[in-house]
């Protein structure tokens, strides 16, 4: 298991080294992403904010807490332009082509490679820039902060972005079943515009059923806000956690009914 | 002007073929009703009225918005000219003997004339299953006026996206930069948001602006508001169709010796 781990750790040393030699090459749109997804979240701000103006509270929830929202969402959705978006969105194209066969002959897990190969260093600003909004939103709430506090908020950033990367390795791996998964990749769009503007407390029925449950982004930055802020309840943790496990468990057993099922190029 | 007819026709033609797009489009303008059905519900939990809107005229002015926003496939026309101008293929466009913004235009006109009746029903659809009291106008004045600024509307943003597309002969790569565009065209033409929400100083210079009367001031006035500002409206959005067409010109005078077929 060490040994497994210390193997895995130089590969993803070597891929990152490799990936920033590569970056190095192509330094046109570096920033690219941190521009594109930093004004969206800065405009998403804004529109809650012109909301705030209006009224007190949606729900439960005063503008600080939307405004954490919003900061941890950001933060969960850099961490995952840093680390794995570039390299995971490249699985449909790989299947098709054939050129996933390369992946399975080396002596290496293919979905380690395709995880780390293609970091994205310039999206780093977008984890500052969260962590601006995450302690702007702080100060609005106004809630005393501890330690403890942090670092539970921390961990479900974590298991939060380990969902993330799940739903996206699930939806991409359809691709080894069918010819275009395109239709699920807009599922997986529009699922992230709604609940990148609403949080999960204003889903009921059937809705938190879709957005908590079935397809969970209404939970991803809901569940660590509602941490910090002191509103997670025993129940809500339990679940979050659940839902996490459960997601891990399909994203391995697709992942691996799909490589069973590869017939290289002819796939 | 035949021949632009015919651009259109086979555009119109051309969209038959990706009918599960259609079908997804369709589909898809539920994401934005949906946010605001669950947004609104919860905020006119307590509210009974938010900037003049109760809930079923802000969840009607979402429904027009969102009917609006889709029609608008304008972003195809900067996509398809910068993916050309990239790989050296935009001589396609160079050597028919149309204009070349002319066939943009037709090739939107194809596209929205088909999207038109889909998107129609779609928005009745959801108004169905929302179960939303819906709040229309009217006055046929207003409808006849609010049509007109939709065209001019429709029309602007097919020029601005030709223009952004043509600055790829001088900036090479606007992938990016169109992106942000989007965000931005997103929330300054109120379908995120209605911008009365915004404070009053920021509106008034938002008028100054053609964004103001793309998707916005049509919603508003199609829903029964702001008449008074329809004939500014309607001027001020050409007289910006009219300015972006000279910014055209002169783009493309400026920078079509750059373009050297061969791609980068």
């Amino acid at each position: 298991m060490i040994n497994q781990i210390k193997k895995n750790s130089r590969v993803i040393s070597v891929l990152i080294k490799i990936r920033f030699q590569n970056l190095m090459m192509f330094r046109l749109g570096f920033f690219g992403p941190f521009f594109v997804d930093g004004s969206l979240f800065l405009i998403q701000l804004i529109v809650f904010q012109t909301i705030y103006l209006k009224i007190d509270r949606i729900g439960t929830w005063g503008r600080g807490e939307m405004v954490l929202y919003i900061g941890t969402f950001s933060m969960i959705n850099a961490i995952n332009m840093f680390i794995y978006f570039f390299g995971v969105i490249g699985i449909p194209d790989k299947i098709k082509s054939g050129e996933m066969d390369l992946y399975l002959t080396k002596p290496i897990s293919p979905l380690l490679r395709l995880t780390f190969e293609k970091i994205n260093p310039g999206s780093f600003p977008l984890i500052i820039m969260s962590a601006f909004i995450i302690a702007y939103g702080i100060n609005l709430v106004n809630i005393q902060i501890t330690i403890e506090k942090i670092v539970v908020y921390v961990f479900w950033i974590i298991v939060m972005s380990i969902l993330f990367y799940e739903l996206e390795v699930i939806i991409r791996s359809i691709s080894f079943f069918v010819i275009s998964n395109s239709s699920i990749t807009r599922i997986e769009e529009a699922g992230l515009e709604l609940c990148m503007q609403l949080p999960g407390i204003a889903f009921y029925g059937v809705y938190k059923l879709i957005f908590c449950c079935i397809l969970p982004y209404g939970i991803m930055a809901t569940i660590p806000v509602q941490s910090l802020v002191g509103d997670l309840n025993l129940t809500g943790a339990i679940y979050g956690v659940m839902v996490v496990v459960g997601f891990t468990v399909i994203t391995c057993l697709i992942w691996k009914r799909g490589i069973k099922n590869y017939n290289s190029a002819s796939s | 002007m035949r021949k632009y007819t015919e651009i259109a026709k086979i555009y119109i033609k051309a969209q038959l073929v990706w009918r599960a797009d259609v079908a997804l489009n369709m589909v898809f303008t539920v994401t934005r009703i949906l946010f605001a059905y669950l947004l609104w519900g919860a905020i006119f939990g307590t509210n009974t009225e938010v900037a003049g809107f109760t809930f079923y005229s802000m969840l009607s002015y979402y429904i027009i918005s969102a009917f609006l926003n889709q029609l608008d496939m304008s972003g195809l026309i900067s996509n398809e000219i910068s993916t050309r101008i990239r790989n050296g293929t935009y001589s396609k466009y160079m050597i028919i003997p149309v204009s070349i913004e002319k066939y943009f235009i037709a090739m939107e006109v194809g596209v929205v004339a088909f999207y038109l009746a889909f998107d129609f029903i779609a928005a009745m659809v959801w108004i169905f299953i929302f179960r939303i009291k819906f709040i229309f106008t009217t006055n046929v004045v207003t409808i006849g006026c609010t049509f007109l600024m939709i065209l001019l509307g429709l029309l602007f943003m097919a020029q601005l996206n030709y223009y952004l597309g043509l600055l790829t002969l001088k900036y090479q790569e606007i992938g990016m930069f169109l992106m942000i565009k989007n965000n931005i065209v997103a929330f300054v033409t109120g379908s995120i948001v209605p911008l009365v929400l915004l404070p009053k100083i920021y509106v008034s210079i938002m008028k100054l602006f053609p964004f103001y009367y793309i998707t916005y001031l049509p919603s508003m006035l199609l829903i029964g508001r702001y008449q008074n500002e329809m004939l500014v409206g309607l001027i001020v959005i050409f007289l910006w169709c009219v300015i972006i067409q000279i910014l055209i010109q002169v783009t493309w005078g400026k920078y079509r010796r750059k373009y050297d077929g061969v791609g980068i």
